[in-house]
């Protein structure tokens, strides 16, 4: 702006046209809808044509049954902390030794998940998730391809994953789980023989550690049997931005805040793939003793 | 890093000028900060990160507080604190540095991500020099945001760690509760609130040093210690009693002697 009124005020010999003119060359960028930054976008991104502000919904009734239902939500979380921690009494929190934390028996169960496939880096790949016979499994399906999108700065490509949303309590308030008396993963699923990783992302506070991943691999046997994967939570290496980290330690369980469990496929095979899941839950498997399978960067 | 605490510790309460007691307060913080993230762990990370950003915060507004005094009154002695504003700002900065509500949210966490032992130090040595300067200050300190700050913190202490399952998180929020005890006095009788702060460091340091020998960090965990400890559980069973204020037990006495003064002071 000042630069703009120095620059006019440095003109006087131009004629007001001129003036003109170079106020608005000066002020056309603002002018402008376009944005600041690049307009590249990726191929397999939408594009954008609302603003987020945009999308807010300023209907009346609807923020009423809105804030009934948060309101509803707040009630049942006060009642649940009457009577103990997450809900249940201590005695169950001590006494526990499994919990089922997702089944799929109905949409409203699939709808806790959220798949995604390379196609946001404009990929190839496809991948779909429906509940399987009988409403006794969900069934994530699709096709890998590892054809890499031609964008110049992408050198692999060929994933498919479901990562489940995380849990939210009342207004939109991230919710707390803790489970550290479990040490072991558990799911029953029916694969194809591909391999699978297992990802846990655990929300942290800052954003300086919003690339952390604690993943391990889940190998499917295929077949017409199911089978029941366990999983201990000190075979989780720790990972940032998909490196795998020489400071190794174990993930903690206790603030299991905004976790969310991720499955994904990414063996560079090209082809159909199919994985059906009864539940994912946990366990605590007394015979499992070991704290954590990797060596820790314990300096001296 | 122990000498350091201890310097600063020392610094802080032994000074009468503000500049001196500020230095020390910082010394305690640095110190401290490389023992909270000394496994490396993000949890650890993110617990000295949120443990420097609130104490760094205190500190910048206890010296902004020392500052308009001084330019008020012309001098920095610590006793001679007469400014209302700058009284105001002291209360709410030595609130943020000890952890009273409304300023509480980030001590759990920060407990919850450091080790035991340093827990301890967190808990005891580091609540000592803004207790001191609690102590020093206490004629010119507003009563009321005192009062109110002391309940509820006593209040929330209480009803925030019914919940809970880690253990370092309820003796976090224990903590919170007898600094509400220790401030609702200082006003009145400050004297209580030392004999208050040194028992509650007693019977904390008791406790802590008993989980780190048992190494329970959870519920489930003590649960089962009493088949590898029993005298100690027993013994830990004692303390914890203590810690909440069973007639008997020490931790009873600040508790009582403090209701008889505010029942003096018309309060209780």
């Amino acid at each position: 702006m000042a630069v703009a009124v120095v620059l006019l005020s440095g003109a006087p010999f131009h004629g007001g046209c001129c003036r003109h003119k170079v106020f608005l060359s000066l002020l056309g960028p603002l002018l402008s809808n376009s944005k600041l930054y690049s307009s590249y976008r990726r191929p397999g991104a939408e594009p954008k044509k609302k603003l987020s502000w945009q999308n807010a919904d300023f209907s009346f009734k609807k923020s009423i049954d809105h804030l009934k239902t948060q309101l509803s939500l707040l009630t049942k979380e006060t009642q649940d902390y009457l009577q103990g921690p997450g809900g249940h009494p201590l005695s169950q929190h001590v006494l526990e030794q499994t919990r089922v934390l997702w089944q799929f028996r109905s949409q409203e169960d699939l709808n806790k998940w959220v798949i995604s496939s390379d196609v946001e880096i404009g990929g190839k790949s496809k991948v779909y998730i429906k509940l399987g016979r009988n409403n006794q499994a969900a069934l994530l399906y699709g096709t890998l391809n590892t054809e890499v999108p031609r964008d110049g700065e992408t050198k692999y490509s060929g994933y498919c994953s479901m990562r489940s949303r995380p849990a939210v309590g009342s207004f939109n308030r991230k919710k707390y789980y803790d489970w550290s008396n479990f040490n072991s993963l558990y799911l029953r699923v029916r694969g194809d023989g591909r391999p699978w990783m297992v990802n846990i992302y655990t929300d942290p506070y800052f954003s300086h550690q919003k690339d952390d991943l604690y993943s391990y691999f889940m190998f499917t046997r295929g077949g017409p049997y199911w089978e029941e994967i366990k999983i201990p939570f000190s075979k989780f290496f720790f990972s940032s931005r998909g490196r795998v980290q020489d400071n190794q330690h174990p993930v903690w369980l206790d603030k299991a805040s905004f976790l969310t469990l991720g499955l994904t496929i990414g063996d560079k095979v090209d082809g159909p793939f199919q994985l059906e899941i009864d539940f994912i839950g946990l366990l605590n498997d007394r015979a499992h003793r070991e704290e954590f399978a990797y060596e820790t960067y314990d300096k001296n | 890093f122990t000498a350091s605490l201890l310097l600063g510790t020392t610094l802080t309460i032994s000074s009468n000028h503000w500049i001196m007691a500020w230095a020390g307060l910082e010394i305690n913080t640095l110190a401290i900060l490389p023992m909270i993230s000394k496994s490396h762990h993000p949890r650890a990370i993110e617990a000295a990160t949120k443990y420097f950003l609130t104490q760094a915060t205190a500190s910048a507004l206890l010296l902004f507080s020392s500052m308009i005094n001084a330019w008020q009154t012309g001098q920095w002695d610590i006793t001679q604190l007469t400014n209302p504003t700058s009284c105001l700002i002291l209360t709410s900065a030595i609130a943020m540095k000890l952890g009273l509500v409304p300023f509480h949210f980030w001590f759990p966490e920060v407990l919850q991500g450091t080790p035991l032992t340093t827990g301890l130090l967190l808990s005891t040595l580091m609540k000592f020099p803004p207790i001191t300067l609690l102590y020093m200050t206490s004629p010119s300190l507003n009563p009321t945001v005192l009062t109110s700050m002391a309940i509820l913190s006593t209040a929330l202490g209480g009803w925030m760690g019914l919940n809970q399952t880690q253990i370092r998180k309820i003796l976090a929020f224990s903590s919170i509760s007898h600094l509400g005890w220790m401030t609702i006095i200082i006003s009145y009788n400050p004297k209580l609130t030392l004999l208050n702060f040194y028992l509650y460091a007693l019977m904390t340091t008791a406790t802590f040093l008993t989980l780190h020998s048992t190494k329970a960090s959870k519920l489930s965990t003590l649960m089962t210690t009493w088949t590898k400890a029993p005298t100690l559980n027993a013994a830990l069973l004692l303390t914890l009693l203590s810690l909440a204020g069973l007639p008997p037990l020490t931790g009873f006495l600040p508790k009582w002697l403090i209701i008889q003064e505010l029942t003096k002071q018309d309060m209780a």
